[in-house]
């Protein structure tokens, strides 16, 4: 980390958020002490700026901005080593899906905008046509990162090996999955009020 | 000898598309054994790791929607992927101890909810509800002196409280049942670690990385190839692996079995059932040179 020394007071620390986090993600972030073992077990922490045990030290201290602005949530694979791990119980995979929660709603500052876009486009096919198409998601993710030759190689591959869907037939719950939608964008809003 | 076992069926997207060897032979294996399946209609996507990585309620209700369509057919509800498998366990798990979230998920869903339907994995059905004794009967085509290297991946057995499976950090259930069909399994050591998941899309380098320490493991320890039980690690150490090689410098060409491909083509499936000639890898001369084919 960069700027190790940080000043601790009532006006750099933000316990609010700690309480949200804790909230949202049914976990305790305080029951931490720091022994390390999600990190050492952690298939993803050398390509995160925080090491998950570190995220969490800097929640307990308040910095939730140092953890929303970097890509290290972003980099979480949900393996669920760490929450297996921990010996106090804390829930770390779910600690990072309410991070990650927190940051989405609030249209965050991460650096990390590739994670998102496909977490995005994911979504949007869900709610578009009831199930994943890889091929529609993988095209539409190129053309919208600007990587227009990412995988070029792999594509008809895939297509001659029958792996890629052309085209599909109409999910008939597709009005229930729009009812899901708007109804959850509703709650949202009403929790905003 | 009659079967009485008997399923309803969620394959997920991926064994629409990019699995869709894993369904296939899912499909051939369970008529061989005669375990019925049939397939929930107009399933919905589970939402996978996007959605509960940004929007648990939206996850929930997803799965949540899938078990109440799931209900409509009859028999425990068999699930392939381990992503899958993974979502609705974790939506059961979750609301049967969240009030707060079950009312949430009830009025995302417009109703009261139906998810009592019981999940089970492929592997759980083969081990515990036919049992290892009755898939080697079943055998025909023992897969003597194939060593295999099973791979498990995050969430077939990760968080200890939801697939329970089996013993999270060594567990044992894939050994059991491709020994059953005849096989040698190895010892190695990256069975439980990340392939990189859906990092294949957005951060391919992610997978290059972590699914080449795992084929490099296999390599080491013997293998002979790999076995999975989830599509997207398939994708990873399948599609992936020339890619790897090349980046690597590394030379594994290693066949990256779906579980159900390799026992249904010991229960006597024809292979050309079994969508081999959709691997990347190719499996066909290791399969000749054990005179599996």
């Amino acid at each position: 980390m960069k700027q190790t020394k940080m000043t601790l007071s009532q006006t750099t620390m933000n316990l609010d958020f700690v309480k949200r986090v804790e909230h949202l993600s049914g976990s305790s972030v305080r029951r931490c002490f720091q022994c390390g073992k999600c990190s050492a077990g952690c298939p993803m922490r050398s390509f995160m700026e925080h090491p998950p045990n570190r995220i969490v030290r800097l929640l307990q201290l308040g910095q939730f901005e140092r953890v929303l602005a970097g890509r290290s949530i972003w980099y979480c694979a949900s393996c669920e080593t760490c929450t297996t791990r921990c010996p106090n119980k804390v829930d770390l995979a779910a600690i990072m899906d309410a991070l990650r929660k927190l940051s989405w709603d609030a249209d965050g500052p991460s650096k990390e905008s590739y994670v998102q876009l496909a977490n995005r486009l994911f979504i949007e096919n869900i709610r578009s046509y009831g199930r994943q198409y890889e091929m529609r998601l993988a095209a539409v993710f190129n053309m919208k990162s600007g990587q227009f030759l990412k995988d070029f190689m792999l594509g008809p591959k895939l297509l001659t090996k029958g792996k890629l869907k052309m085209f599909h037939r109409k999910n008939r719950n597709l009005p229930e999955i729009e009812k899901i939608f708007s109804r959850i964008e509703e709650l949202r809003s009403k929790d905003r009020d | 000898m009659k079967n009485k076992l008997s399923y309803s069926y969620y394959p997920g997207c991926s064994l629409h598309a990019s699995a869709r060897e894993y369904d296939e032979s899912t499909r051939g294996l369970f008529k061989a054994l005669r375990i019925g399946l049939v397939e929930v209609p107009d399933w919905l996507c589970c939402g996978a790791t996007p959605a509960h990585n940004v929007d648990e309620l939206l996850s929930l209700s997803l799965c949540a929607k899938n078990l109440e369509l799931a209900s409509g057919v009859e028999g425990d509800l068999a699930v392939a992927c381990a992503a899958c498998f993974s979502r609705l366990k974790t939506t059961q798990h979750t609301l049967a101890a969240n009030d707060d979230k079950r009312q949430q998920v009830a009025y995302a869903l417009d109703g009261p909810l139906a998810i009592g339907k019981s999940v089970k994995h492929l592997l759980e059905i083969l081990a515990k509800d036919l049992g290892l004794e009755q898939l080697s009967a079943a055998v025909q085509k023992p897969l003597s002196g194939l060593k295999v290297a099973c791979y498990y991946g995050c969430l077939l057995t990760r968080p200890p409280d939801v697939p329970q499976l089996d013993c999270t950090e060594a567990p044992t259930i894939m050994e059991r049942v491709i020994a059953a069909a005849g096989a040698e399994t190895v010892t190695w050591s990256h069975r439980l670690e990340c392939c990189g998941a859906n990092f294949t899309l957005s951060r391919p380098g992610v997978v290059l990385k972590l699914s080449g320490d795992i084929l490099a493991s296999a390599k080491r320890a013997g293998a002979d190839c790999l076995m999975v039980a989830c599509p997207l690690c398939h994708g990873n150490l399948d599609i992936r692996q020339q890619e790897i090689e090349a980046a690597s410098g590394e030379r594994y060409a290693m066949p990256v079995f779906y579980m159900t491909q390799l026992l249904a083509l010991a229960a006597g499936v024809a292979p050309g059932k079994l969508g081999f000639d959709s691997m990347i890898t190719n499996p066909v001369p290791l399969l000749k040179e054990k005179h599996l084919l």
